[in-house]
């Protein structure tokens, strides 16, 4: 045989030899029991030292295995009184915009009212008319000459806690289909709860903390120059471990305005309750240094949000050049995000400028100059850089997917058994083998020597398949075997047709290598298209589908590539050495 | 081995103006029976109710389906829930309403005696399972809380099972939000599930009910999901029209989508025929066949161009014939082949995976049998209307383009 020979045969071998080293793992996942067979460092710990590492495995989907089924409730009310608030702000806007004079407007988040007082009734009337315009889901509760009591509709109200619960839905979604655990089944249940189910899940700590963060985002002014809390905290009674650091008692870091220091954040909470003097609000920041407890410390802050992280367009983890390659986050904001930005930096210099997250602060650094398009937000200072890095995937992840709309609490968490029924799934392997078996041996009684060849393309296309997906870490469900369904037929199709070809060229009179020539010749073209064609219909797919669709469609892609290379390259090789010697006068096809 | 006599000269086309004819009919009859009867849409699309059974002793999960069954609903999902100790299940059924509308008028008149003029709204969805949504004033001052006990004693009175009665307050702190739940799908099952534990007969204890809650369960793949998938497909089919453009021949590219969307719409049709449920893997079966159709439709347009060169000066429909003759065994082959694969699926599986080898089969046959009768007549009218070989075609043609 050639050396062109050899080189294919070894080439063969190798990726054949290298699809087997990349099941290994899942080989291992599934002698595993499966209540132990999850967890990432028991299979770690089962593999042999030479094997690649336990995360390049197959993964099944809820279907065929089992997971966690995670229960959890949104605020609705949470998510009704923050709406009454906004509605508030923007009704001092538009009131402002249609230049009704000496107009108040203050929130009762409880009632889910606005109450709004005017100078004269004459502005009254004025507002009652161009608000009821304006807010269609509002009406006018009660008034009196100089007062406006707007309230939503209770139409609205129920729609907006049914698109509260629906919103949630949709951004959970989108959180669990970044973290990359393939295929979730995730619906609303009953009035306000929302159930996820994730296969395989051993430990769900972190997908738990991805789906229950808020993730509201707000940007705030810290108001270091408020002359008038110099005596912010003077009058407080300080538990044992809290410190007050200010000025007035020459502590060290003492700042413009006094703060206060504990590792209780409780204690914190509740000292500074109303302690904010009007326009302002105090939040509180967490200090986490390594081998330490946590230590809190207050803020004084401007109540007003000046920019929140709805305008957020992307948010990605980086790497700090000058500090030392310290994992931050970096985010990105949308023209409007950008505009509101601008404006506040421009207007801020030297100030500090808080950034908060689900109420906490972050950090507050001082605005340097005016920034437009981009920001960065720093984590806690002293972790050790995977924890950080970590961190920051999560965090970008969950700001990228978008706030949820209100607190979510988790409710139940419990194992699930596999959806379509352990009885159903080992009948399933049965047949499935079974039908196999049939097929291969349909190819080897028709086409003889040819059709063994066939069989063995189709072994090695199922095993580059699995191995692929395995090296991906890829989820197979059913859909997912459907595909693969359909890659075995497309790749029987290839052996069929070539084999047809160099029957029609031996009865036409063709020597055997010259059937075999024209026979791959001939074919090729057309197996060519018909599988572009599939495969073009699979990226298309992958591309504008979800959940199960996406499967289907990864399964189809790598499968067809695989048959490509299995159908033409590895028979033609095993042809072109049986033709040297079996076939060299009569080819058994 | 040879199945198939090695130089078959079956005359296909003559019959294409009756395929067709044929096909049009069965499609437009799918697609009367879709709006008219509709598809029975699984939990996966339309969302349905879930439940969680716990028994006091070892059940399978097959025990627990066949036991759902048998109070009436069809293809339940059961899962394990929980540690294997307690013996808990959890099972979602499709969407049924199992309030009669004469119980739904009693519980109407049952809370309206029963509330009076507390009353503030009544409303009761049929779509949403079997819950009641009331509102009440609340009283003089919007707080005092209806009590619940009088209002499920009215409804039983009006003889209506109740399974819970739900009170909460509004938001806006005036008056309360009751949510009713009766116990018609309930009683069914827990009956049937009380036969499996071996505890019917026993006392109507609560404590000792099998079914803990019942709740309505959203859609997986809500309307936006849905239309994206819709989408995606379109897509599909418009890249592949350009492809086998580009490739082939722009009179080729439209019966090969218009033999796929035949396809699509006759397994579509199984599904509206035989009621079987209509679900995420329902989605995939048709995926599947429309990869399936486009792989064997472009096998035969590769033969019909390779003979086109090769056999000039016969005319179309002709050439055509042969193609269709040559690529006979190779078709019937393959589509033996993969019906070979499904059939263990078929002989040995039951539920879910049944119904996709059937829906696969139905498939395969409709596929095969769309690139001989749908992809190559529409083919051979495109040729006819505007084709550079009109003057092949044997008809009229149009004048002007055999001039060309």
């Amino acid at each position: 045989m050639d050396r062109a020979w050899w080189a294919k045969v070894l080439m063969i071998v190798g990726i054949a030899a290298l699809a087997i080293w990349y099941l290994i793992p899942t080989y291992f996942y599934f002698k595993l029991p499966p209540d132990v067979r999850n967890d990432p460092e028991v299979l770690q710990k089962a593999l042999p030292s030479w094997a690649p590492s336990a995360k390049h495995k197959l993964n099944l989907g809820l279907d065929l295995q089992g997971g966690i089924h995670l229960v959890m409730r949104v605020d609705v009310d949470k998510a009704l009184r923050t709406k009454t608030e906004t509605r508030t702000e923007q009704i001092k806007s538009t009131l402002k915009e249609k230049n009704i004079a000496g107009a108040e407007a203050k929130a009762l988040p409880d009632d889910l009212r606005v109450q709004l007082t005017f100078a004269n009734a004459d502005s009254a009337k004025q507002a009652e008319k161009i608000l009821s315009d304006y807010y269609q889901d509002m009406h006018v509760a009660s008034g009196s000459d100089t007062s406006v009591l707007m309230a939503f509709n209770d139409q609205d109200i129920k729609r907006a806690k049914t698109d509260a619960v629906d919103q949630a839905v949709k951004t959970i979604r989108n959180r669990v289909d970044q973290f990359g655990v393939a295929e979730p089944e995730i619906a609303k249940r009953g009035a306000d709860s929302i159930s996820i189910e994730l296969p395989g899940l051993k430990d769900p700590e972190r997908v738990k903390d991805l789906i229950g963060t808020t993730a509201q985002l707000q940007f705030k002014i810290v108001d270091d120059d408020n002359a008038g809390a110099a005596n912010l905290f003077s009058d407080v009674q300080l538990p044992p471990g809290t410190t007050l650091c200010a000025r007035s008692n020459h502590c060290a870091n003492a700042e413009n305005v006094p703060y206060l220091q504990g590792p209780d954040r409780k204690a914190l909470e509740q000292l500074t309750q109303g302690k904010a003097p009007e326009g302002d609000e105090i939040a509180l920041e967490k200090d986490e240094s390594p081998g330490q407890a946590p230590t809190y410390r207050t803020y004084l802050l401007k109540s007003k949000t000046e920019a929140t992280g709805e305008n957020l367009i992307d948010a990605h983890a980086a790497l700090d050049q000058t500090g030392g390659g310290r994992p931050y986050v970096s985010f990105e904001w949308n023209p409007v995000g950008a505009q509101d930005f601008e404006r506040l930096t421009e207007n801020n210099i030297r100030h500090r400028m808080a950034i908060i997250l689900d109420n906490a602060v972050m950090s507050a650094p001082v605005i340097q100059s005016k920034i437009s398009a981009h920001g960065q937000i720093t984590l806690g200072a002293n972790k050790d850089y995977n924890t950080l890095l970590t961190e920051a995937q999560d965090l970008s992840l969950v700001l990228k997917s978008g706030a949820l709309p209100a607190p979510v609490t988790i409710g139940e968490e419990r194992t699930v058994g596999a959806s379509l029924g352990e009885e159903l799934i080992s009948r399933g392997w049965k047949s499935c083998a079974l039908g196999i078996l049939l097929v291969v041996i349909f190819m080897a009684l028709y086409y003889k020597m040819t059709g063994v060849i066939a069989d063995l393309a189709l072994v090695l296309n199922a095993l580059l398949v699995l191995a692929v997906m395995a090296l991906f870490n890829s989820t197979l469900s059913l859909p997912g075997i459907a595909g693969f369904v359909l890659t075995l037929g497309i790749a029987v199709d290839a052996n069929v047709l070539i084999n047809e070809r160099i029957r029609e060229e031996t009865r036409a009179g063709r020597t055997p290598r010259g059937a075999v020539e024209q026979g791959y010749g001939r074919a090729f073209w057309t197996i060519f298209d018909a599988h572009v064609t599939s495969l073009i219909a699979g990226f298309v797919l992958r591309q504008y589908g979800t959940g199960p669709v996406r499967g289907f469609a990864t399964t189809l892609i790598i499968g067809i590539l695989a048959s490509l290379f299995t159908s033409i390259v590895v028979t033609r090789v095993c042809v072109d050495y049986l033709l040297k010697n079996v076939f060299a006068k009569k080819i058994s096809v | 081995m040879e199945l198939i006599k090695h130089n078959p000269n079956i005359d296909f086309i003559k019959y294409r103006k009756v395929a067709v004819f044929g096909s049009l009919a069965v499609n437009l009859f799918v697609l009367i029976l879709l709006v008219v009867r509709g598809l029975n849409m699984g939990v996966d699309f339309a969302g349905g109710s879930e439940l969680e059974a716990h028994f006091t002793k070892s059940v399978t999960a097959t025990d627990v389906r066949k036991a759902v069954e048998s109070a009436g609903f069809k293809e339940p999902q059961v899962q394990e829930y929980g540690s294997p100790e307690e013996h808990a299940f959890l099972i979602r059924i499709g969407k049924l309403s199992i309030v009669t509308p004469e119980q739904a008028t009693q519980v109407e008149s049952a809370v309206k005696s029963a509330l009076g003029a507390d009353l503030a709204d009544y409303r009761f969805d049929p779509d949403q399972g079997d819950k009641f949504e009331v509102k009440t004033k609340g009283g003089a001052d919007g707080k005092s809380a209806p009590d619940d006990k009088a209002l499920r004693a009215a409804i039983e009175g009006h003889g209506v099972g109740v399974m819970g009665v739900n009170v909460t307050r509004e938001p806006n702190g005036q008056g309360f939000d009751v949510e009713i739940s009766t116990s018609g799908v309930a009683t069914k099952l827990e009956a049937a599930f009380q036969k499996l534990n071996g505890t019917d007969g026993a006392s109507a204890n609560p404590a000792n009910e099998v079914i803990r809650r019942i709740d309505y369960v959203g859609p997986q793949v809500g309307k936006e999901l849905r239309n994206r998938g819709i989408m995606a497909v379109i897509y599909a089919m418009v890249s592949i029209l350009l492809y086998v453009f580009f490739r082939f021949d722009f009179r080729f590219a439209p019966g090969g989508v218009v033999a796929l969307v035949h396809d699509v719409i006759v397994v579509l049709g199984y599904y509206v025929i035989s009621h079987r449920e209509f679900n995420l893997i329902a989605v995939s079966v048709l995926l599947t066949i429309v990869g399936y159709s486009i792989n064997d439709t472009i096998v035969v347009y590769d033969r019909i161009r390779e003979n086109m060169a090769k056999l000039r000066g016969k005319d179309f429909p002709t050439i055509i014939n042969v193609s269709i003759n040559e690529t006979l065994s190779r078709t019937i082959l393959t589509s033996g082949a993969t019906a070979l694969s499904l059939i263990g699926l078929l002989f040995f599986s039951v539920g879910s995976i049944w119904d996709f080898a059937m829906a696969m089969m139905v498939g395969i046959i409709t596929g095969t049998y769309s690139s001989i009768y749908i992809a190559s007549p529409v083919t051979i009218w495109l040729e006819e209307q505007f084709g550079r070989h009109s003057h092949l075609t044997g008809s009229s043609g149009n004048q002007k383009t055999a001039a060309a």
